[in-house]
């Protein structure tokens, strides 16, 4: 069960890192999220399936396609609603309600989309046996948070995401372009969740519906860890993910899926701006 | 005279216009059902094949005359999450009216809506076999007024035939291993849910140890919880039972935690030969029930191998799910038969002939009850057949019933 609930929180933290970022730099909650997870990984199947190329090449090709459609989606729709924070949620919210019953329509219905494992094989660990890409998802994901450390402190355009993060408007004062910035973390926020895709999606297979389930997962565990809070994230994500296999273990398997709700519930009540969020209007409403 | 020769016209308008066909045009067989969803375009690409099948013959014989059949599909979505029944309905009417069809076959997903159909394939006499749903209610609601709902007919496996077969596939790892302790694992809907009481009950009345009786959500990916469970209970079978497609995760994790226990019951996904592809090596061992045989060759039964062949000729791939497809060749086959068999294209006349009728069909004798449900059994000399198949090395070995089987169960490498 430790071992279990470790991986468990980590693919949560995985799944979540991408649409934090976004949220933490830009502002922009964005709810095309799960869609692009899903998107992400069909890209990836169908490169391999389909064109045959090798399993790195296509993954690297959807992160980076996955990354420019982000991008473009910014400039395309969001740049002119920013900071319409309804406005933003509809429009990203449609925007994975056309792409994911576009991708039902055109057939992508069934068993048969499945992402091949990195590595095959289980190892034994604390008595319980894991199979090596679930391992590999927690080395992974430890390297994508030191990754996003590094960029964010000593890259110039990690600072200029920390920078309009602070505060844009003093950022705009020393020539870093809020838009620009803001167009960048979209892409890479979307980056982050079709990696978190392409190393996930080999435990189960790829369907359309679980494009929601995702969104949700990274809507819980960013509003109880605060929004744009990454170390809140990853508390959140343990929370959230021990919850769940405990509840799984002692109360039923069937109830696991409301407890990402119920801790949503529950944050909204206590501390709505998150476990370590900072949103003071928030705060000061309670 | 004038008036009786007026009467006369009108007559034989009448007798001419009762059934939508004419002499020479083709006998249009409707096929409304979820055509995206896998057991609807098998279903209708098995029709698809019986008809073609019976066109290069000549057609079906009505008297003197000979008939080409023809079909006329219509996605009516029903199988899909959130179609409310109305819309399936009014597709199945549409089908009706504008294609001027004579008969359906594969037919309904949802149970509710094949329920409501049966009313307007009575209000229309449109002879139903249906290929899909698997609701006992069917039964029920023939036998509550035979004349009125006449026309309908089941020609697959219903839930409750379901449940035998799942009882047969318990009673035999019990003889063959003497194992006595399961753990249950179901998908959270009415059916599979329904069925995983109804084993949990069997079991506890015929001597096995429920260690367990999970239910997941429909999408669930993560079964580690429950086979942590499983596994610290020391269970020696696991009974799935899920159609969902997140399903053969289950048997990846079960496989990758090395749960040293058969996984026995029904998992939809891993039916098919491009399971083997999808998941690989993990699922070797599980042992699945399969509804109706004839997706994949029996070697025991030569029809199924003739089946599967011309399928895969005319289709340039496998059958990939375990129910409906069979039954579908068979139903046109079925009809074709009835109305030859009748010498008339009065429904009344077929369906008549459809009751009392016998037939070798893929899925194995071809019969009906009373509630116009087709007949399972365990020997396809005698009646419809489903059976227990084990994934061995790739390949879907038949491990049960004894009538088929070609293999003997075994437990995957990594638990000897």
């Amino acid at each position: 069960m430790l071992v279990y609930g470790l991986i468990n929180s980590v693919i949560l933290a995985l799944m979540a890192l991408g649409f934090n970022l976004t949220f933490g730099i830009s502002g922009v909650a964005n709810f095309a999220y799960g869609a692009i997870y899903i998107v992400a990984g069909f890209i990836t199947w169908t490169l391999i399936e389909k064109l045959g190329l090798p399993h790195l090449v296509s993954a690297a090709a959807a992160i980076v396609v996955i990354g420019l459609f982000g991008m473009f989606l910014y400039k395309l729709v969001l740049k002119r609603i920013r900071g319409l924070v309804i406005s933003e949620v509809i429009a990203t919210f449609a925007v994975a309600l056309v792409a994911l019953e576009l991708l039902r329509y055109i057939g992508f219905i069934g068993f048969r989309y499945s992402l091949p494992v990195f590595i095959d094989g289980s190892v034994e660990i604390l008595g319980a046996y894991v199979d090596i890409q679930r391992l590999l998802i927690l080395a992974l994901s430890i390297l994508v948070v030191v990754a996003q450390y590094l960029f964010t402190h000593y890259t110039k355009l990690g600072l200029a995401f920390r920078g309009i993060a602070q505060d844009e408007h003093t950022s705009l004062s020393l020539g870093i372009n809020p838009d620009r910035i803001a167009s960048w973390s979209m892409g890479i926020g979307c980056s982050l969740g079709a990696f978190a895709a392409i190393v996930i999606l080999p435990l189960g297979t790829i369907t359309v519906d679980s494009g929601y389930d995702v969104l949700i997962n990274a809507l819980s565990v960013c509003i109880v860890g605060g929004l744009g809070s990454t170390f809140g994230v990853i508390i959140a994500s343990f929370i959230i993910g021990y919850a769940q296999i405990l509840t799984a273990t002692y109360i039923s398997s069937h109830y696991t899926i409301i407890v990402s709700l119920v801790a949503i519930l529950v944050i909204l009540a206590l501390k709505p701006s998150g476990l370590l969020g900072h949103q003071k209007e928030l705060e000061e409403r309670v | 005279m004038k008036s009786f020769i007026v009467l006369a016209a009108a007559a034989l308008l009448l007798v001419g216009f009762a059934y939508p066909v004419s002499a020479e045009q083709p006998i249009v067989l409707g096929v409304p059902t979820s055509l995206k969803l896998i057991e609807g375009y098998e279903g209708h690409r098995a029709a698809q094949l019986a008809v073609e099948e019976i066109n290069a013959k000549g057609g079906v014989k009505v008297g003197n005359q000979k008939h080409l059949l023809k079909i006329e599909s219509l996605d009516i979505r029903d199988g899909e999450p959130g179609v409310p029944v109305s819309e399936a309905l009014l597709g199945i009417e549409k089908l009706i009216l504008d294609k001027k069809i004579y008969a359906t076959v594969v037919g309904n997903f949802r149970s509710e809506a094949l329920l409501a159909a049966m009313d307007i394939y009575s209000k229309y006499k449109i002879v139903n076999v249906g290929t899909i749903a698997m609701t006992p209610k069917f039964q029920e609601k023939v036998l509550s007024d035979k004349e009125k709902y006449k026309y309908s007919f089941r020609c697959c496996l219903d839930s409750v035939y379901l449940a035998k077969y799942i009882q047969s596939m318990m009673k035999f790892l019990n003889k063959e291993f003497g194992y006595n302790k399961v753990y249950i694992m179901t998908q959270d809907v009415l059916w599979a849910a329904g069925t995983g009481k109804l084993m949990e009950k069997w079991c506890k009345e015929n001597g096995w140890t429920v260690a367990g009786f999970d239910k997941f959500p429909v999408g669930a990916s993560d079964f580690s919880a429950a086979l942590l469970s499983a596994r610290g209970a020391g269970v020696q079978v696991i009974m799935p039972i899920f159609d969902m497609p997140t399903s053969g995760v289950l048997v990846k994790q079960w496989k990758s935690m090395k749960v040293p226990a058969l996984m026995a019951g029904f998992i939809s996904p891993l039916m098919g030969s491009k399971a083997w592809k999808t998941f690989g090596k993990d699922i070797d061992g599980l042992l699945n029930v399969v509804f109706e045989i004839g997706y994949f060759p029996v070697p025991a039964y030569p029809p199924t191998v003739k089946f599967t062949q011309a399928y895969q000729k005319r289709w340039k791939e496998d059958i990939q799910s375990g129910h409906g497809a069979a039954p579908a060749y068979d139903a046109v086959y079925l009809l074709a038969a009835a109305i030859e068999k009748a010498g008339s294209l009065d429904p009344d006349r077929v369906v008549k002939t459809l009751e009392t009728m016998e037939m070798t069909g893929v899925v194995g004798k071809i019969k009906f009850n009373n509630g116009h449900q087709l007949i399972f059994g365990e020997d396809p000399k005698t009646a419809a057949v489903g059976a227990v198949f084990q994934w061995q090395q790739g390949k879907q070995a038949v491990v049960w019933p004894a009538s088929i089987a070609g293999a003997k169960t075994q437990k995957p490498r990594w638990m000897k």
